[in-house]
């Protein structure tokens, strides 16, 4: 919690338009305005003063600053030099037969699994919200993610479970798995990923509650520093009904563990 | 950088071999020795680890600055130096060689039946996209009247994929190494990894694995032996 509210300070007096705002912090301020706005008891960080209180979820998610095509395609010569350095600075040799085109290579993949910031929400839910007159739990499980530490810029990579109790509107099932696909490709942090997830969720469809469960593991804990092989993380964020009522909770805890 | 330290590593295991004869000086004074030539190169490579950071910190910032992050913010203030530092770990092989790491474990045993070390646990970085691979590599040596530590097996599986690797040449170098140290009748070595390069990005396949083998001496002549290394070898 002491984090969390630290960087909304941080992001309390920056507008979505400027072009310095941070790409995931900016979001995170963003989603705790709207948080207070939506009906659901998210965050509990009361006591900011939001200037956003007026506009409506979609206007929000317009004003995300996105990385583009062009932008990819500027910045890979930097990036490629950057890996280079970082080749040389290893002691390897960059000349070598197996290291040549390696710089190119990985700054490409790097892009790549970062490209959740070129993606909006609103242009992969626009189309597959449905009326639906369905009120008991759906729940997608089994979902696999891979995401990148934002401390030691090592993969991360787990299983997403979702589940929600729609209220009049259901969505896509595959827009579930690509809401994940967004925010996970991402310089991520687990327990904002699973925040993340489950707002997104809850501002799209309304629904009567939202519950998001990842369970993952960390390469910068398995490959480096305290190097325990079978550690995995497990963080879960329960919105609305799923929080309120402990036996809806329990319902969607038993059906994922299978 | 790879094929000059198994130049190095051979060259060394020579000498060593040569020197464990009976003409070798007391072994109080090899020990102290070798333990004053250890303490020099660690606190070397530490010095040289330490000089290099700068550069590599700057390179990670500007990588997330690339990527179009925002550096200033809070989680990623202090990322340019950790992510720097894990990587130095993640190929802290390059420092090591055969020699230090076999550490005198060599002993002289009149055993000539297959020695196992099976599902050693092995990290290593992709050398075409710097993205981790990993899985578990089986070892089996048929000792020629001398036995290694167990524990120098898994270590010199660290040394090597602590690198820049491919994983064929990992596999080759870790027979290699053991052949070269020991002299034994055969060496196996297999690794079956996982490689985030084909599972986080490009093709995108979940559940493949990449089996790689090196079989030296008995091993590869006689298909019996190679049997029973691969059968004691087989995960249920």
């Amino acid at each position: 919690m002491e984090r969390s509210k630290q960087s909304h300070d941080n992001q309390a007096d920056s507008r979505p338009t400027t072009n310095e705002s941070s790409l995931n912090g900016h979001f995170d301020g963003l989603v705790k305005k709207d948080t207070r706005n939506v009906g659901c008891q998210g965050t509990g960080t009361a006591g900011e003063s939001s200037s956003h209180t007026g506009s409506s979820v979609v206007e929000n998610w317009k004003h995300e600053r996105t990385r583009s095509i062009e932008d990819n395609e500027m910045s890979l010569p930097s990036l490629a030099a950057a890996y280079t350095t970082i080749i040389r600075g290893l002691g390897e040799d960059p000349q070598r037969q197996g290291l040549l085109k390696t710089p190119w290579r990985a700054a490409t993949a790097m892009q790549f699994f970062t490209k959740g910031y070129q993606e909006k929400i609103i242009d992969v839910l626009n189309d597959a919200i449905f009326d639906e007159d369905h009120d008991e739990m759906v729940i997608v499980k089994d979902i696999d993610m891979f995401s990148m530490c934002e401390h030691h810029l090592v993969p991360i990579f787990g299983r997403v479970h979702i589940g929600y109790l729609p209220n009049k509107r259901v969505l896509g099932l595959s827009k579930l798995a690509r809401i994940v696909e967004i925010y996970s490709r991402r310089l991520q942090v687990q327990e904002r990923l699973t925040k993340q997830i489950a707002v997104a969720i809850t501002e799209a469809l309304q629904p009567a509650g939202v519950g998001v469960v990842i369970e993952a593991t960390h390469m910068c804990m398995v490959m480096r520093g305290v190097q325990k092989m079978n550690s995995k993380t497990v963080t879960s964020t329960m919105l609305g009904v799923f929080r309120e009522d402990p036996k809806t909770r329990d319902e969607f805890l038993t059906l994922i563990r299978n | 950088m790879n094929s000059h330290c198994n130049g190095t590593g051979k060259q060394l295991v020579t000498d060593f071999y040569y020197n464990n004869g009976f003409s070798e000086p007391s072994l109080e004074t090899k020990k102290t020795t070798v333990q004053q030539r250890k303490q020099h190169e660690t606190s070397g490579k530490d010095a040289e680890d330490e000089s290099r950071l700068p550069a590599l910190e700057a390179a990670y910032s500007s990588i997330l600055r690339g990527l179009g992050e925002d550096t200033d913010r809070q989680g990623l203030l202090r990322t340019p130096l950790r992510a720097a530092k894990a990587m130095q770990f993640l190929t802290k092989g390059y420092h090591e060689d055969v020699y230090d790491i076999l550490n005198d474990a060599i002993f002289d045993e009149d055993h000539d039946e297959i020695v196992i070390v099976k599902d050693i646990e092995m990290f290593s970085l992709c050398e075409h996209h710097l993205v981790p691979f990993f899985g578990r590599v089986h070892i089996g040596y048929l000792p020629n009247k001398k036995v290694v530590g167990l524990s120098k097996l898994a270590r010199i599986v660290e040394m090597y994929s602590r690198r820049l690797q491919v994983q064929e040449r990992l596999t080759k170098q870790i027979a290699m190494a053991i052949s070269e140290a020991l002299q034994p009748a055969g060496v196996a070595v297999v690794i079956e990894a996982a490689h985030m390069c084909m599972v986080m990005r490009g093709v995108q396949k979940m559940n493949s694995r990449t089996v790689t083998s090196c079989m030296l001496g008995v091993f590869r002549e006689d298909p019996k032996t190679r049997e029973e290394f691969l059968r004691l070898t087989k995960t249920a």
